[in-house]
Formats: C-alpha cells, structure tokens, sequence
C-alpha cells in the first residue's frame, strides 16, 4: 500500500514535470536549463545537479612525435651540393638574381638579360640542372604566396625554355613568403625579397 | 508488548506523514520552477540578434573552500580567475575588478546569505559565487549565478572531477552559464590550432581556445603551414616542406600518427575540408597552374573544382558543402570566388581594396577574409554572396588570416598590433571585444578552432 502511493506520486511527478518541461522549452531558450536549478524553496530541496564528469585524459590528445616525426631538412642556400660543380661557374649562374613587382610573376624586361645569360651558361654546360626557387614579400596570405612564388619561378623557366633550354634541365619550387632575406617591413626589403634564386643543383 | 505496538504504531503514522509530504514538496518544488521560469523569461540578460550588445557586469569573488583541512588554497583565485577569463573572452560579460568588492564578512553563498545590496553599490548586475572542496586530488565545486536586483538564482550546479581538470571543469560550467543566459553553449570547451615559430622552424601547435595547454603537434624542422582542424576536431591537415616540395599530411589526434595525403609534383597546398569530413579541397600545380581540386582523405582527386590561367587558392567551403569559396586572381588581383559545386558557377564576391584574401566560412553563413586597402591588412566580414560589408579590425596593426569557431559566433586572426610578433587574437563575430589568446615566443598565426573532440 505503502510503496503503491510513492510509485503513484512518482508517477503524477514525472507526468506532470514532462508537462510542466514541455510547456516551458519552446518559451525561451534560456529557461531550459531550470529542471537542474531550482532555486532555493526550503532547507529541504537540494539547489544543485551533481554531474559526475568523466575522467578526462589529456595524456591521449598528446600527439607523440616520436611516431609523427621524420626529419625534413630543405637546407639552408649555403649548405646546398655545389661541390661537383665548378665555382665559377656556380658563381656566374647563381649570383644573380630577378626581382618582381608586387602581386605580379612576369618578367621584367631589365631582368631578360640576367636571364639569356643564364640560358647561355646552360647551353654552355649542358650536363648541369638547376632549381629556380619562387619567393614573395610578406604581404598576403603564406598560401596565396606560395602560388606566386611558384609561378615566378615557372615564369623564368618558361623563359629559359623559350631561348632553347630543355625544360627537363630546370625544376622550381617557390617558398612564397618563408624566406626572406630582407627583414624589413617596407618596400627596400619587399622589393628585395620579391624574387627568383638561382641554383646549380648538380650535373 | 502495548509499547511496542504504539512505537510501530508512531512509526507507521510519522512514515505516512513523510510520504504525505512528498507531493507538497514537489508542490513547492514546481512553484520554485515556475516563478524562476517566468522570472528567467521576463529579463533578456544577453539578446544575441543585437548588432551590438552592452557588456553585462559581473563580479566574481574568489571561490571559498568548504572543506575542513585547507588543501590547495590557491585553488580559489585560479578557479574564480578561469570563469572570469573566460566570461571576459565571451564578450558578453565585463568582470568587475576584484578590488572593488566590499561584501561584509560572513556573507555565505546561497541566496538567502547573501546581501545583494553589497553588490548593487559597486554596479554588479550579476553575481557568481563559488566554493570548492578538494580530498586529495578530487576537486568538487560548486557555481552560483545571481541577478543582483532580484536576488534570483539564474543557474547552479555542482562539478566532480581531479584538481588537474579545474580549466575544464570551470569551462563546463562557464559554457553552461552562457548557454542559461544566451540560449547557446559558450566557447570555453574549444580548441585552437597555429604555425608557432618558436623553435625557429614553423610546426603546428596545438592549445585551448584561450590559449592553455600548448602542445607542438608537428617537428619537422622545416616550414609547415596551414593547419586545419577536421570538423569534429579529431584530425588535422597541413602542409610542409619536404624535399625542396610542399606534401599535404593529416594527422589522427586521437591516435597520433601522420599519414601523407598529397605529394604531387609542384604544389600541394592550402587544404579545407568540407564539412563531411571526408573530402577536402587544395591547391595543386598538376597542370601547369595552380588549381583546386576536391580529393578524399586517402588522397585521390575525385574533381578538379577550378581551372583558369590564375592563381586558384585557400579554398574554405560552405556550411551545406554545397559552395566553396577561394581566392583567385583572374581578374588582376587577388580576390575571393564563390563556386557552386552543382551549377559549377562562379561568382566573384569581394570588390572592395585590391587585394582579398584568406577567406573562411562560418557555420552561420558569413565569409570572412583579410583584405588590404593600403598595405594594411584588416579583417572583414560579407554575407556569402558578397553582400553586407562589415570591418572586423580598423588598423590595429596587420590583421590576416581568420578563422570562426565551430559555432561561427567568434573570429580568430593573427595580428601583429602590439608590435612586432604575430599574436592570435579573438573576437565576437562582429568584432566587438578584441582579446589575445597567445602570448608565446616568436610568431603565431594562420588560426584554425575546432570543438573538442570528445
């Protein structure tokens, strides 16, 4: 008798708290969370949820590198394989480089020379290849730099291809804002950084 | 034996009163429900359609230990300091300086020990109080939300967990005020990824969204760029450099391992996923050009989605999956697209500066970019066909490279304002309320938030 009369309190409870719940949660969202905070009514009512939350593991977020991790190295220009090749030569062909306008890949009619004189060292040497690396200034995004820098280097290939030279000869790769070699920022050292290196990578 | 019997008589009858006041308790208990619902109702504490939203005041005093011994006292300025860093970072709430408080001893934490009045004077609208009890390493706290006027409880619950979850169980309930007062979850539970260059190479790292818990992700002693969370925040994409070439990699959170997705001669770069999680979009040089194509996550090109002479980049995709938007400059400049991925259209959406970029697609419909007028970057936003300009940052500095929250109700960004480094930045969604969330060595940018992934 006992226990029918608190299965039929529960019962007029959970009915009547799905209705009360049912009839709140479309009102306003911030009301939705009083079925856990009833406020104080009598020393009796217990205020507050107590929620049990699940041990969290940071340890398993930890990336171990151990397991990610190889070594990449791109080398810095000065430790670059150029021994097989004779350094006049490396000289002649990697001292100079040709510079960009902002946002822009094509070729500055000044820097055509600097390029037919490459092509002339090449045709000279037709056992070296070599790498054409892209560079942009910092303005923009790394992305959209790098894009650039890639096609500044296809655009002096293109043109070495233009005056003869075997496109198999030449790779490029464009390193869009990473590598400057001008820290500044104005446009003395945009202007600067705005450009393709050249380099013999070997025979 | 008749004193026995009255005893079990007593007994029966006390045991009948106390079930008949069962249902006069529930009474009560639903009368506290619904005068607090309607109470709730009747205030609008935070009215996230407004343009632009007041800052509610909001002291939060220390939390008090409740236990006997005075295990980890130092535990009541950090916790009440997490709720108030992160109340601060919703932009919604302005934390009264501690400072100021003047509450009269013996004032307790419930409701009814409380004198609101106390908090009235130095301008409080709202009120949390909290206590803590530590056994060891077990933490239990405690959190209560007032308005000051009324004198109304707007929230309380009660957290378990161990003293080295603290940040997150003061998040929790941070997450669950905002959502009492705002009707959404709060931000506090997310996670931030960056190119850091502290070891004097760029890796990825990973932290909380406010900046706790860093931890480098990638070493590979190289460049790597462009980190993008999956959208349930359990892997990552990135590009680096490899070889003398760019490689698109993803990394497994949970399980830690790196697998090489794209390494295709010329470039792999500036990956997105869309929002399925199960296909992404990037920039490759296959065909001579740099075009996006969409490709699985075991690396086949199912689509190539652009092809035109220019630079096709920095693809971000729409909430549905159905458009993507990216930065092109087949018009002259860069610039961001919109592509339908069924009608295959394009349109450009950014005609404002000459030079637009890096743009993101928020869960609610906006695109942000960064874009220059005079060599500046700032930070906009446009509705995502290209419509309703609103400026995020006005010249504090460079502003590039932005990111929403998965709830696309923030705005993260790399800014260089306070001079020099690049920093990480956050912001509500119309810019209001602009925080830095990193302070490491070097630089941090190109942001990417994601939910955490439990």
């Amino acid at each position: 008798m006992k226990r029918n009369l608190i299965i039929a309190t529960m019962v007029v409870f959970a009915v009547s708290s799905i209705f009360l719940l049912c009839s709140c949660a479309k009102k306003q969202v911030v009301a939705e969370e009083e079925e856990i905070t009833a406020p104080p009514v009598g020393p009796e009512v217990v205020i507050v949820e107590e929620e049990e939350l699940p041990a969290v593991e940071v340890a398993k977020e930890v990336v171990e590198e151990e397991e990610v991790v190889e070594t990449y190295d791109i080398g810095l220009p000065e430790e670059r394989e150029v021994e097989a090749v004779e350094e006049g030569l490396a000289a002649k062909f990697e001292g100079k480089s040709i510079y960009f306008d902002f946002d822009k890949s094509f070729i500055k009619p000044e820097y055509r020379p600097v390029l037919e004189e490459k092509a002339a060292l090449l045709k000279d040497n037709p056992d070296i290849h070599v790498r054409i690396e892209g560079n942009c200034d910092e303005r923009g995004t790394n992305e959209y730099n790098i894009a650039l820098g890639e096609r500044r280097a296809n655009s002096a290939k293109s043109f070495l291809v233009s005056l003869g030279i075997s496109p198999d000869r030449v790779e490029t790769i464009s390193y869009g804002e990473e590598r400057p070699l001008f820290l500044g920022h104005d446009e003395d050292s945009w202007s600067k950084n705005r450009r393709d290196d050249f380099l013999i990578i070997g025979e | 034996m008749m004193k026995l019997k009255s005893i079990l008589v007593s007994k029966i009858l006390s045991n009948m009163r106390a079930i008949f006041r069962i249902p006069v308790w529930i009474l009560v208990l639903w009368i506290g429900i619904i005068v607090q619902t309607e109470a709730v109702e009747g205030k609008l504490y935070i009215d996230i359609t407004s343009p632009s939203m007041k800052r509610i005041s909001i002291a939060i005093p220390d939390f008090r230990y409740l236990g006997e011994r005075n295990e980890h006292p130092d535990l009541g300025s950090t916790l009440s300091g997490i709720m108030s860093n992160d109340l601060d970072l919703s932009g919604y709430f302005r934390p009264l300086d501690k400072a100021s408080f003047i509450e009269r001893p013996g004032s307790g934490f419930t409701r009814d020990s409380i004198h609101f009045k106390d908090w009235s004077v130095i301008g409080a609208e709202l009120l949390v109080k909290g206590v803590y009890e530590c056994i060891g390493q077990q933490l239990k706290v405690e959190v209560r939300l007032f308005d000051v006027f009324s004198g109304k409880q707007l929230y309380g619950k009660r957290a378990l967990g161990l003293v080295d979850q603290s940040r997150y169980l003061i998040h929790r309930l941070g997450n669950e005020i905002i959502q009492a007062l705002a009707g959404h979850a709060g931000p506090f539970l997310t996670k931030m990824a960056f190119v850091g260059t502290s070891t004097g190479h760029k890796e990825i790292y990973i932290c909380d969204y406010d900046g706790h818990n860093l931890k480098q992700l990638t070493s590979y002693n190289t460049i790597t760029l462009s980190p993008r969370w999956s959208p349930i925040g359990d892997r990552m994409i990135y590009t680096t450099f490899r070889n003398s070439a760019t490689v698109l990699f993803m990394n497994d959170i949970v399980k830690g391992s790196a697998t090489k997705i794209s390494d295709r001669k010329g470039l792999n770069i500036a990956a997105a996923w869309r929002p399925n999680g199960e296909e992404l979009a990037l920039t490759l040089t296959i065909s001579g050009n740099p075009d996006i194509y969409l490709i699985d996550t075991t690396g086949k090109i199912l689509r190539r989605l652009t092809k035109h002479w220019g630079i096709d980049v920095s693809p971000t995709f729409s909430p549905d999956g159905k458009k993507m938007a990216f930065v092109s400059n087949r018009s002259g400049s860069p610039q961001i697209y919109v592509l339908d991925l069924i009608s295959n259209q394009v349109e450009r959406v950014t005609f404002e500066g000459n030079y637009n970029t890096s743009p993101a697609w928020s869960k609610l419909d906006r695109i942000a970019f960064a874009g220059s007028l005079n060599a500046q970057f700032d930070i906009f936003t446009i509705s995502s066909d290209g419509g309703d300009l609103h400026s995020v940052t006005q010249g504090q500095g460079n502003n590039e490279n932005p990111c929403w929250s998965p709830d696309g109700r923030y705005i993260a960004f790399s800014s260089n304002r306070t001079g020099g480094n690049y920093h990480i930045f956050i912001a509500n969604a119309n810019g209001q309320n602009q925080r830095q969330v990193t302070f490491f060595e070097g630089d941090q940018f190109s942001p990417s938030w994601a939910q955490h992934s439990k």
